[in-house]
């Protein structure tokens, strides 16, 4: 019997349909090859995009050149601009304010071909670095009230380069889904008196079952309610509301994770195109005890159709309980194992 | 007299930028879809080039990227009623994009911008 499940946070239903359980071979990903041809993003070509605004640069290189190991551009046709007031205005029950926004393109390697997971751990924390940095900068700007870190891998994921990238935009609204998540958390704050994310990192360490990986400072979960088979949400085992605070080490262990929990993934299913994204309390929030940064990696592995549109309904065919063993396991003659059980911290 | 090669599948299209850009005084030469845009870029050396996205067989985006392959100088100007394209950071390879309009003012000034840098 297919089996409905609440996410505890968000209150969201999804359909864990055991009939059409499926294994991770069962998954076909199509491999679309690269397009080849000229690549905007690639070395050399900086003249085609706008001027940098953050980078990781070789020592004595200049702005603007090849010598770069990460770079953070606006986007050369971005959807909402950054010069201008926001103008709100109402128009009759209708709201409506000017298209402010900042869009970013982080540029993760100069390598065309490097896939993310296959980064090592150092260039990963570059990555993660480089986002800290852009939402420090952005949160400045009091017209913006959240920048949204993501990253689409492979075309079925919305990818449209194969040249390794994720995006970030900073709005000067707070997005709904973000909005549902602080309202979740904090209800449940106002009645328990502790976050909710610390007290599910706690229940999942005791029942082990979804648990992926873990290392001293982060765990990676198959959430109870998943949307799709073999999503992961990687959360800081210590209490933190805001992305940005988190120190060197922290970024550096959570690069760990990250890269071991997409080798996990990427072991189970070959090529599989994902989204990940990072939830973050919003810009100035100065710190919010019910709430909890963390990275939900989506793989792009069912598609949306009429049924989850017009319910809101995801139908997921993998428990996420199996998705962990699988997950598990498909690393096992690795060094990134599962460590020991550890209590959270914090 | 420059040579602007113009790739569009629409042949009213053709026909109205054809007309507008020789009374500016250009050569103009066209293709109905990518994979002769291509030849006729190759085989033609334009001084630049108007490409629209939604095409059949290969879209704009991958003839920009064939064409800056084959000569980056090549000033490109992606040209498409839709705006949604400019998602793709494919079209990051184009000199300009252009959002298709009954007024050619934009797209001409655009032009003579592009070549006159060049």
């Amino acid at each position: 019997m297919p089996e409905l499940r609440k996410d505890p946070v968000l209150g969201r239903w999804i359909i864990i349909s055991k009939e059409r359980r499926k294994r991770p071979t069962d998954f076909l990903v199509e491999v679309v090859p690269g397009s080849g041809g000229f690549c905007p993003l690639c070395p050399g070509n900086e003249s085609f995009t706008p001027h940098e605004v953050y980078a990781v640069r070789n020592k004595g290189a200049v702005s603007n050149t090849s010598q770069w190991q990460i770079r953070v551009v606006p986007n050369k046709y971005p959807a909402l601009i950054i010069e201008g007031d926001l103008g709100k205005e109402g128009l009759g029950l209708y709201d409506r304010m000017n298209g402010i926004g900042a869009h970013e393109v982080i540029i993760e390697s100069p390598q065309h071909d490097k896939n993310f997971a296959d980064f090592s751990i150092e260039k990963m924390a570059l990555v993660f670095k480089a986002y800290q940095e852009r939402i420090v900068d952005l949160s400045k700007d009091q017209r913006f009230k959240y920048v949204m870190v993501f990253k689409n891998h492979g075309k079925a994921a919305g990818a449209s380069l194969e040249h390794s990238h994720s995006q970030l935009i900073a709005l000067p609204i707070l997005p709904r889904m973000i909005v549902s998540e602080l309202a979740g958390a904090k209800s449940h704050y106002n009645y328990k008196e502790r976050c909710i994310f610390c007290d599910i990192i706690r229940q999942e360490i005791q029942f082990k079952e979804r648990v992926v990986c873990q290392n001293d400072k982060f765990i990676t979960i198959t959430p109870f309610a998943p949307r799709t088979p073999f999503e992961m949400w990687i959360l800081p085992k210590r209490h933190s509301s805001a992305y940005f605070s988190q120190s060197d080490a922290d970024i550096l262990a959570l690069a760990e994770i990250f890269s071991e929990s997409l080798r996990r993934l990427c072991g189970c299913i070959a090529n599989v195109p994902y989204n990940f994204v990072l939830h973050t309390e919003p810009l100035r929030s100065g710190g919010l005890e019910y709430y909890h940064w963390h990275f939900e990696i989506v793989p792009k592995l069912t598609s949306i159709a009429g049924f989850e549109w017009g319910t809101g309904f995801y139908i997921n065919p993998l428990p996420p309980e199996e998705a962990a063993g699988y997950l598990r396991e498909s690393l096992e003659n690795t060094s990134g194992g599962i460590h020991d059980e550890q209590d959270i911290a914090g | 007299m420059n040579k602007i090669l113009l790739v569009d599948d629409e042949e009213s299209i053709q026909i109205v930028y054809r007309e507008e850009f020789e009374d500016e005084g250009y050569q103009v030469i066209s293709a109905l879809d990518g994979a002769s845009g291509l030849e006729k870029f190759k085989t033609e050396q334009p001084d630049l080039v108007i490409l629209d996205i939604q095409m059949p067989g290969m879209n704009g985006v991958e003839v920009l990227r064939q064409m800056k392959m084959l000569k980056p100088s090549i000033p490109v100007i992606l040209s498409s009623a839709y705006q949604e394209f400019k998602r793709d950071l494919g079209t990051w390879a184009s000199d300009e994009y252009v959002v298709k309009s009954g007024n050619l003012d934009e797209l001409k000034a655009t032009v003579a911008k592009l070549l006159k840098k060049g």
